[in-house]
């Protein structure tokens, strides 16, 4: 169980590292040149690290769910939206338990 | 590019304007919203606390990735930085609109980038290029992403058990979806990110065993980021 002090301290941290993010682009823009290089480094970064989220939670997941992630892929690679596969993804999730 | 000459503003039209221009994405918000929220008070949180953290947090992919986290004893290192990570983008947005953020007074500013999310970024970037200097627009989208993500995060946490057993409907796989179809999404976009992400799932994948938690998705990051920055200085 959470203590009440330890979730106030991550929502602070949350935050807080959120709103530096949001502050530290422009605060920084006014002191160097940001490098195509470096902007590359953020944009991989910040793609490789949701991968990574979903890589990690499937290695240890059961069946059903990488069944439905799958499906999510799926549907997004068709429809080109991220709403249209997080409600196939639900939709298999829900529906899985009926085929085995 | 804005002009030496020209005086960029946060006109109250512009706010109302913005709002307006993003209430059809915002009702595409509102599932996200409901899902935190019942995926937050599944994982033990009080409805109270999710919204809260909704309100101050306001980024949707760090605060359903800092759900993993929240149990004693808390990773706060891996977690600040898992958050660093997810929200970086932030970073990336704020730097692009930097030109125009920097010509308005301190206090603007600081209440402008405070509402910077995806969404009121893309918008505005448009209207932007075409010439205009008001970021009213702005910090209107923002604004109306933040009472749509509060408001929909208060609905699925204090009105999830409404809608009986989550669970059996899939709910807790929402999160891997949306991160899944966002992440092909960035590559589909943006062809030269497949590598970064293939080294990125390899490397969470083969190192989680041994890692402490989080850790893999860190290590996957800056490998990934290196990579897609290796891969441009060709």
């Amino acid at each position: 169980m959470l203590s009440d002090w330890s979730y106030i301290l991550a929502v602070a941290l949350l935050g807080l590292v959120a709103l530096g993010t949001r502050l530290s682009g422009a605060v920084l823009m006014a002191w160097v040149t940001p490098t195509p290089r470096v902007e590359k480094f953020l944009q991989g970064m910040s793609v490789s690290v949701i991968a990574a989220l979903v890589a990690s939670s499937l290695v240890a997941a059961d069946l059903k769910t990488i069944v439905a992630t799958g499906s999510a892929i799926v549907v997004a690679a068709g429809s080109r939206s991220v709403i249209w596969a997080m409600v196939a993804g639900i939709i298999v999730a829900a529906a899985y338990p009926q085929f085995i | 590019m804005v002009r030496n000459s020209e005086i960029v503003t946060i006109s109250r039209a512009g706010v109302l304007r913005g709002m307006t221009r993003l209430l059809p994405i915002c009702l595409f918000v509102v599932p996200f919203g409901i899902a935190f929220g019942i995926a937050a008070t599944e994982g033990g949180i009080g409805p109270i606390q999710a919204t809260a953290m909704s309100a101050f947090v306001f980024t949707a992919t760090a605060q359903f990735a800092a759900l993993d986290f929240l149990q004693e004893p808390v990773a706060f290192f891996s977690l600040g930085l898992v958050a660093l990570a997810l929200s970086g983008r932030h970073l990336i947005m704020g730097a692009a609109l930097a030109q125009w953020i920097n010509r308005l007074p301190a206090g603007k500013r600081f209440v402008v980038l405070m509402f910077l999310s995806d969404a009121n970024f893309a918008d505005t970037q448009m209207l932007l290029q075409r010439g205009e200097t008001d970021l009213g627009p702005l910090l209107g989208g923002g604004l109306m992403l933040w009472i749509t993500w509060v408001g929909s995060t208060a609905a699925g946490a204090f009105g999830g058990n409404l809608l009986g057993n989550t669970e059996a409907l899939g709910f807790g796989v929402v999160m891997l979806c949306f991160f899944a179809a966002t992440a092909f999404g960035m590559v589909r976009s943006t062809p030269s990110l497949l590598l970064p992400v293939i080294v990125a799932v390899v490397t969470s994948a083969i190192t989680l065993p041994y890692l402490p938690n989080g850790w893999n998705i860190i290590l996957a990051a800056l490998l990934g980021g290196g990579v897609a920055a290796l891969r441009h200085a060709e």
